[in-house]
């Protein structure tokens, strides 16, 4: 039942996001007027600072919190699933290298990586989901790393050796099948990870763009008015709660399913 | 064993609801600032809260009247010749902090400090028309200019130090020493600074709170008393529905603008930014946007200055004629004009930029907002990098503003025409009112400025900001000054103690 719940919310995340541009919002509608105006028949979620519905400016922001989660954790599970198996199963020099610079990465705050990385290319959320991108592929490649290097002295590794197979083709059929269970979980949290990371660069400005929509600048704008129209925070605040506490709790699962010492 | 943690859990909780106790009845008087100040040195000080705090702690020669005129404030002054100015220290206010009294010698050691290249005072240049200092006995002073500039008392609005400290090297921007109302007490941890106002031993203490709704908040519940600007309209609103507050509002001199850059292919054309200016509710912004916080403004200075314009005709709000305009310059809905407005990451300035942004797609025009954090965007603004951004004017006294902002030969580093404009008629103009030794001519030739720069729009004027001041009931006598000075607290009391 509670599996239900949470995996109902991120089905309304993903289809409100891939849908939600197709739905006659009007996000970026300025009504002088309604500044701050509470929530009503009209507008159920109320006004913002310019008078723009909220609940419209919620589905757009869904939609861009959804993207950035999918691009970057897609970027950074293909680079750091492929950096850290090639580096463990070459071993040598490659290896180390790969296992300093992940030291280098690991000693220094993610999210103040980010934000530096973000800051320097400048404001926008492509440049967002590059620095994210950019710390983001270190958890994977460790993860990868152990694993590979846990297996590659397999017999079934040996015999494919044996054979004659390259180290692309060993990598792809013998070793990712067997890693695949923790990297998707990892990828799982790192979904949760990137949502919380997008609204904390959005909510310092260097996330997206005025006039688009995203939840931390939601919240970034609306802080300012939390004694006059604190839903301006409170929405855009519960749905980073909700997705966040869905995706994790959907991945504790996953985990314990995965897992063949709990199955 | 329960028993123990609830009664730990309820000594926590005394202490912590202990350590959050409001209304501190010490007698001190709290003011809750956007930013600490930075710098106690009027030498060096350039930031509005530092200078607000150091016309506390310093005394200067030469004030400002409600139009702008130069005044006498601990010294009176005749023109001697036109490059010969006489300031005769007046009795009132020549006590130092340190017991020492204020003579001519320091009048001279503060402005020669000024003038030292090796000083590094970023108010050099302002002063850089004095050629030599020299003392009479011990309250006169005479200042030799280079060149006539009947500005120049104007330009000595800036605190007088002991020539002693001077000398000494003393740290006067953490450790101030002034003739003013108020003396320096202590800056007892970052950014907490206390000050001491002689005549009555009161203590004041200027807390720095950046988040408006915190410093709401402390004001609500007496951890401050009183606190000035930088509050969202919506807020001020919430505050006029409380009951122990008090507001005061009175219009300002602040003028917030939206500049262009003269040198960039689009906003070059005299028929854009007409457009632009066309475009632009100010109307629906200054009431719906600032709450009626706001006057509408047409040029730099206000129409009650003594330079200042009066009757300049603003551009109307009418699309269709800003529409016009862009097609004239060859763009149409089909091709339409894309530009880029780069502000910063204060959320105020945000929310103008998205409103405008708006207003602007409704003629055609597709703008894209970029905002930076402050350095990258006033490096930017300074490097010319931009085609539009807006900012604001604080604190503007004197008409020599225009040169510095307006004149070809202005441009950064040398001055602050961050837009490139050049206009050899706009040069001639402030050439003019420069070297005219009468004001009222001076003031004629600085209206036609004015209108002059009006009609070719390297600025859009946007409006000049209310000052607002905000206190608890036990606050009284705070009189807010035009230019937002801290001025009023050499009167304040605090009472219901």
């Amino acid at each position: 039942m509670r599996h239900k719940l949470f995996a109902s919310i991120l089905l309304l995340w993903l289809l409100v996001s891939v849908f939600g541009p197709l739905l006659p919002l009007t996000p970026d509608q300025i009504d002088l007027p309604n500044i701050l105006a509470g929530p009503g028949i009209e507008h159920l979620l109320g006004n913002d600072e310019l008078g723009r519905p909220v609940l419209d400016r919620l589905i757009m922001g869904a939609q861009t919190s959804f993207l950035v989660a999918i691009w970057v954790v897609a970027i950074s599970a293909v680079c750091g699933t492929m950096l850290g198996a090639f580096a463990a199963y070459s071993g040598g020099i490659m290896d180390l290298l790969l296992v300093r610079i992940i030291d280098v990465f690991l000693a220094f705050p993610g999210i103040l990586l980010a934000i530096a990385l973000a800051g320097v290319m400048g404001p926008g959320i492509d440049n967002v989901i590059i620095a994210l991108s950019i710390v983001g592929w270190v958890g994977y490649a460790r993860l990868a790393r152990a694993q590979v290097l846990s297996l590659k002295h397999r017999d079934h590794i040996s015999a494919a050796i044996a054979l004659g197979q390259g180290r692309i083709p060993i990598v792809r059929k013998h070793l990712l099948p067997l890693i695949a269970a923790p990297l998707i979980i990892e990828a799982t949290f790192g979904v949760a990870g990137i949502v919380i990371a997008e609204a904390g660069l959005s909510f310092l400005g260097l996330g997206v763009q005025p006039p688009a929509a995203s939840w931390g600048s939601m919240i970034r704008d609306g802080a300012r008015y939390m004694l006059v129209a604190p839903h301006l925070v409170l929405a855009p605040g519960a749905c980073i709660m909700l997705v966040v506490l869905s995706i994790n709790l959907l991945g504790d699962n996953l985990r314990d399913r995965l897992d063949v010492r709990i199955g | 064993m329960n028993c123990i943690r609830y009664l730990l859990l309820s000594i926590c909780l005394v202490l912590v609801l202990s350590a959050c106790s409001s209304d501190a009845p010490d007698g001190v008087i709290r003011m809750g600032l956007t930013t600490a100040p930075t710098n106690l040195d009027p030498r060096f000080a350039t930031d509005a809260v530092s200078s607000r705090i150091n016309r506390l702690i310093y005394r200067r020669l030469v004030e400002f009247d409600a139009t702008g005129m130069p005044v006498p404030s601990i010294a009176s002054w005749t023109q001697v010749t036109p490059t010969h100015y006489r300031f005769t220290l007046q009795d009132q206010g020549r006590s130092y902090h340190h017991k020492k009294q204020l003579f001519a010698e320091d009048v001279k050691a503060t402005f020669d400090s000024i003038l030292d290249p090796a000083t590094g005072s970023p108010h050099r240049s302002t002063v850089e028309v004095i050629q030599r200092i020299a003392t009479q006995g011990n309250s006169q002073v005479d200042f030799y200019l280079k060149h006539p500039d009947s500005l120049f008392p104007g330009y000595l609005s800036i605190g007088i130090l002991p020539a002693d400290l001077i000398m000494q090297g003393h740290p006067f921007s953490t450790k101030p020493v002034g003739s003013g109302p108020f003396s320096f007490h202590s800056w007892p941890q970052e950014g907490v600074l206390r000050l001491t106002r002689i005549r009555d031993n009161r203590q004041f203490e200027f807390l720095p709170v950046p988040d408006p709704s915190v410093r709401i908040l402390k004001l609500l519940r007496g951890e401050i008393d009183m606190l000035q600007n930088d509050l969202p309209p919506e807020l001020l609103s919430y505050l006029a529905g409380k009951t122990g507050v008090s507001i005061q509002q009175r219009p300002g001199n602040n003028f917030s603008y939206l500049g262009f850059n003269l040198q960039d292919r689009f906003t070059s054309q005299p028929d854009i930014r007409r457009a632009i200016a066309h475009g632009i509710d100010r109307e629906a912004i200054i009431r719906h946007f600032l709450k009626d916080g706001a006057k509408p403004a047409q040029a730099l200075l206000p129409p009650h200055h003594w330079a200042g314009a009066k009757g300049l005709k603003p551009y109307r709000f009418d699309q269709q004629l800003a529409r016009e305009l862009l097609q004239q310059a060859g763009f149409s809905r089909q091709s339409p004009l894309r530009l880029v407005y780069k502000t910063s990451t204060d959320p105020f300035r945000v929310r103008l930029a998205t409103l405008i942004q708006s207003q602007l797609s409704q003629i055609g025009i597709e703008m894209e907002v970029n905002s930076h954090d402050w350095g990258t965007f006033y490096s930017d603004v300074k490097a010319g990098r931009f085609q539009l951004y807006s900012l604001a004017w604080v604190g503007v006294k004197t008409p020599d503003i225009f040169r510095y902002v307006f004149h070809s030969a202005s441009v950064p580093p040398g001055g602050a025409n961050r837009g490139r404009y050049s206009s050899k008629v706009v040069d001639s103009i402030i050439d003019q009112a420069e070297s005219s030794a009468d004001f009222t001519h001076k003031a004629l030739h600085y209206q036609q400025l004015q209108k002059q720069l009006l009609a070719d729009l390297p600025y859009i004027p946007l409006w000049y900001e209310d000052h607002i001041f905000v206190s608890r009931d036990t606050i009284t006598g705070y009189n807010l000054a035009a230019d937002g000075n801290y001025d009023g607290l050499a009167q304040v009391q605090l009472n219901n103690q």
